[in-house]
């Protein structure tokens, strides 16, 4: 009875000084809407899951990693064999980041499919698309710090990718190698990219994407509106949140088995001097833009291939990014023609990407 | 308020002028980090090597030196003469590497082909290989970039 009391007294002690309760509330007066296409519903916080173990791993490996010229390879090459389960962390580490990848891209088609950005979410998915470039920029740097051969081929291609933006790109690349070629440096400032400043970016875009979900409720797909009946509804909490947490059980478990029976391999480490291996890749969800790189030709009329690519690279990101200021009649012929290029472009990544393999 | 003849009001001007000296901060602040921020560049005017260990290379091979942060390439021809190229993918960056039964250079990258001469003649690169000048002077091997005396 007394054990009673002193919870209670501390709660509203709490309460006095930092208004929680307004959060209690807001939370158990959520709900979340009952469809054909709520399974969607969950990708959103089996990424913040995902996230939350690259945090935790990254924190681990962090303790043993060198990011110098001399010792990155090494310190890697240590933890794969001499620290206690180290092999374990980095392959969860290395596999949770393509989990996490290979989520965040399902999680926006899926959103650009059922048209979950149209008003008033258009900010929504506009943090969301910072947070896809920050998360693809985290596997980027992410791919150098083993220092291995592979890593280093792959890291002067995408650093030299922003030479052929006219103007500023030249400056982009030096700032990303730290100079005018990939050297100990690059390895240092990727290091520094990858576990201070990218962290600092992504906390405080998550936080403003979350922010904005909270604010405006799920999202119901367009034919689920139209109907115009109630729609069921599920309590946030508990019910969805323990529906999720099976969620997140089951992809625990698939992460952990398929990073224990295949940890990725560390190669020897890079030298700066020795001509690039064959077989270079970068990580599988670059491979589209690897091919593409390939396959265009030196000069197309009067400019380079790879500038080509390049400026319509930036066209189709800039393009993304508006995307709901583009879509703005989703009902209408241009909305289904929109929803015809989100198909289109899954078979045109996909068709690449199997090419690239061959 | 505005004074007669004026092109524009008290609050405009005093604005303008804030809002120019605020500018004028934000300028002095960034420049130094953005001078910070871009190391100088480290490629050399001039590598000078023994030539005593280039001297009994065979025709058709190809030597690798450091020039700078990148790989030079030396490349003894058939008629003995010498020619060095930074050994550099003009695409995007790559290593390139000097295959001598085909007499190319072959970068792996996104599989990228020069003639022996360091032309590009296949795949993405769009411009020959960059060469350096060099010449022997006395027991050296001298190479320096295009341009430089
Ligand atoms: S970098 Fe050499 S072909 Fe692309």
């Amino acid at each position: 009875m007394k054990e009673q009391g002193m919870k209670k007294g501390f709660r509203s002690w709490l309460d006095e000084r930092s208004g929680l309760s307004t959060i209690f509330r807001f939370m158990s007066e959520k709900t979340v809407p009952q469809h054909r296409h709520s399974i969607w519903y969950y990708t959103g916080s089996a990424i913040l899951l995902f996230f939350a173990i690259q945090v935790i791993t990254g924190f681990m490996l962090v303790f043993y990693y060198n990011p110098t010229l001399e010792g990155a390879n090494q310190s890697v090459a240590r933890i794969m064999t001499e620290v206690p389960l180290g092999w374990i962390i980095r392959s969860v580490h290395s596999w949770c980041s393509s989990f996490m990848i290979a989520l965040v891209f399902i999680h926006l088609l899926s959103i650009w499919i059922t048209k979950a950005y149209r008003k008033p979410r258009e900010l929504t998915w506009m943090s969301g698309v910072f947070l896809l470039f920050v998360s693809l920029a985290f596997g980027f740097t992410g791919y150098l710090l083993p220092w291995d051969d592979l890593s280093l081929s792959a890291t002067k291609v995408g650093t030299d990718i922003p030479r052929s933006i006219p103007g500023v790109g030249v400056w982009v690349t030096k700032l990303l190698r730290g100079g005018e070629d990939v050297t100990g440096d690059t390895l240092t400032r990727f290091f520094g990219f990858h576990v201070s400043i990218l962290p600092v970016f992504l906390l405080a875009i998550l936080a403003v994407h979350v922010y904005l979900i909270q604010k405006q409720g799920m999202s119901t797909p367009l034919a689920e509106e139209k109907k115009g009946e109630k729609m069921k509804e599920l309590p946030f909490w508990p019910n969805f949140v323990y529906r999720e947490m099976v969620v997140w059980l089951i992809l625990t478990g698939i992460l952990f088995s398929v990073a224990i029976f295949f940890p990725p391999s560390l190669h020897k480490a890079a030298d700066l001097m020795a001509p690039a291996p064959e077989g270079i890749r970068p990580e599988w969800y670059f491979l589209f833009l690897f091919q593409m790189l390939k396959i265009f030709p030196a000069k197309i009329l009067f400019i380079n291939g790879d500038t080509l690519v390049v400026l319509l690279m930036l066209l189709g990101i800039v393009a993304f990014f508006f995307l709901p200021l583009i879509d703005n009649r989703p009902e209408e012929r241009k909305g289904k023609f929109i929803t015809v290029i989100a198909f289109l472009f899954i078979v045109y990544a996909a068709a690449m990407t199997v090419w690239s393999l061959l | 308020m505005r004074i007669k003849h004026s092109l524009f009001t008290r609050r405009q001007f005093l604005n303008g002028l804030l809002g120019g000296w605020l500018g004028a901060l934000a300028v002095s602040l960034l420049y130094p980090v953005f001078k910070f921020v871009f190391p100088p560049t480290r490629e050399p005017d001039q590598v000078t090597l023994p030539f005593s260990d280039f001297k009994d290379m065979k025709p058709n091979t190809v030597e690798n030196f450091p020039w700078g942060s990148k790989p030079g390439l030396i490349k003894k021809n058939d008629d003995g003469s010498y020619t060095a190229f930074v050994g550099v993918c003009t695409h995007l960056d790559c290593n390139v590497t000097y295959l001598p039964e085909q007499r190319k250079f072959f970068c792996a990258c996104h599989d990228g082909w020069y003639d022996q001469d360091g032309i590009h003649i296949g795949g993405p690169p769009p411009r020959p290989l960059r060469r350096l000048n060099l010449s022997i002077e006395g027991e050296d091997l001298v190479i320096k970039r295009e341009g430089v005396e």
